[in-house]
């Protein structure tokens, strides 16, 4: 992606049209990659704001000559990563102590189609499992591209990316099998 | 059919595009938070900040000396400790520097002799 590095620059002395440039230029990016994992745009919007006044707020830890898009791939990562974690512990929470839904019990709810099932079982997949596939799958970054997002060695993502197949492939025939 | 295949070429298509206001909101959550985050230093205005700064460091240098400097007692261990029982003819002999007058002593004298 081509970016004007003056713009970092501009943006660290706190030149405020920098910032506006700096987010009419990533928005979409940084959108497209937080859609990947949450399904509502008010979530999608929500936490795209969060990346990027985190950004802003560590604007100058970044140097001119680093990876500004790449960094920026991996502050948003990192939010999706926090924020699907905060998530799945809520539901464990609610689902342990939250109340007995009996009168919802007793209507029956309508059964996922396969493909339903399949977002579900990846919906369910833990987030440190989800993110390698969802990035290696669905934005066909190389193995080499997710080690640098997430932080990672590259050995540690393909093992990741192995397991989460791994588990998702059990998920998948564990219901065809109650079906 | 793989339902997984199905699964990722579905998610691709699903994408979310910021909205026309995304900027401004995003701006205008910043200039809220920076607004929060000033603190007391940034309350001071600008051209009162060196008087201000000069009065704060007056005060801890204060501070500071008061707490370096020891505290002197105003009398000895010793001198404190005798005082209760000296009489005023001790007290003459070992706290005045000046030799009392002849009649003094004489009315002194005349008080150790009673005793």
């Amino acid at each position: 992606m081509e970016f004007d590095r003056e713009l970092i620059v501009r943006a660290q002395a706190g030149d405020r049209s920098a910032y506006e440039a700096i987010v009419n230029q990533f928005s979409a990016m940084v959108f497209r990659l937080i859609s990947r994992f949450f399904r509502s745009r008010e979530d999608v919007e929500d936490l795209a704001q969060d990346v990027f006044l985190k950004v802003f707020a560590r604007i100058d830890q970044i140097r001119p000559d680093e990876n500004f898009p790449g960094w920026l791939s991996r502050v948003t990562i990192n939010t999706c990563y926090d924020e699907l974690r905060k998530t799945r512990r809520r539901k464990t929470a609610m689902e342990t102590y939250g109340p007995e839904l009996t009168a919802e019990k007793s209507v029956a709810p309508t059964e996922p189609d396969t493909l339903g099932k399949a977002r579900l079982a990846l919906q369910g997949l833990d987030p440190k499992l989800r993110i390698p596939l969802v990035l290696k799958e669905v934005e066909e970054l190389s193995v080499e591209e997710i080690a640098r997002t997430m932080g990672l060695t590259q050995t540690n993502v393909k093992v990741r990316l192995f397991r989460a197949r791994k588990k998702l492939a059990s998920i998948l025939g564990s219901r065809g099998k109650q079906k | 059919m793989n339902p997984l295949k199905d699964l990722f070429d579905d998610e691709r298509k699903r994408v979310f595009l910021p909205g026309p206001s995304f900027t401004e909101r995003v701006l205008a959550r910043l200039n809220e938070r920076r607004l929060r985050e000033t603190g007391i230093w940034d309350i001071v205005p600008g051209s009162t900040r060196p008087v201000f700064a000069v009065a704060l460091t007056l005060i801890l240098c204060f501070f500071i000396v008061q707490l370096m400097v020891p505290l002197a007692p105003q009398r000895g261990m010793i001198e404190a400790s005798l005082e209760a029982e000296q009489s005023p003819a001790e007290s003459f002999l070992y706290n005045e520097t000046e030799v009392p007058s002849r009649e003094v002593m004489e009315q002194l004298i005349a008080l150790e002799d009673q005793q």
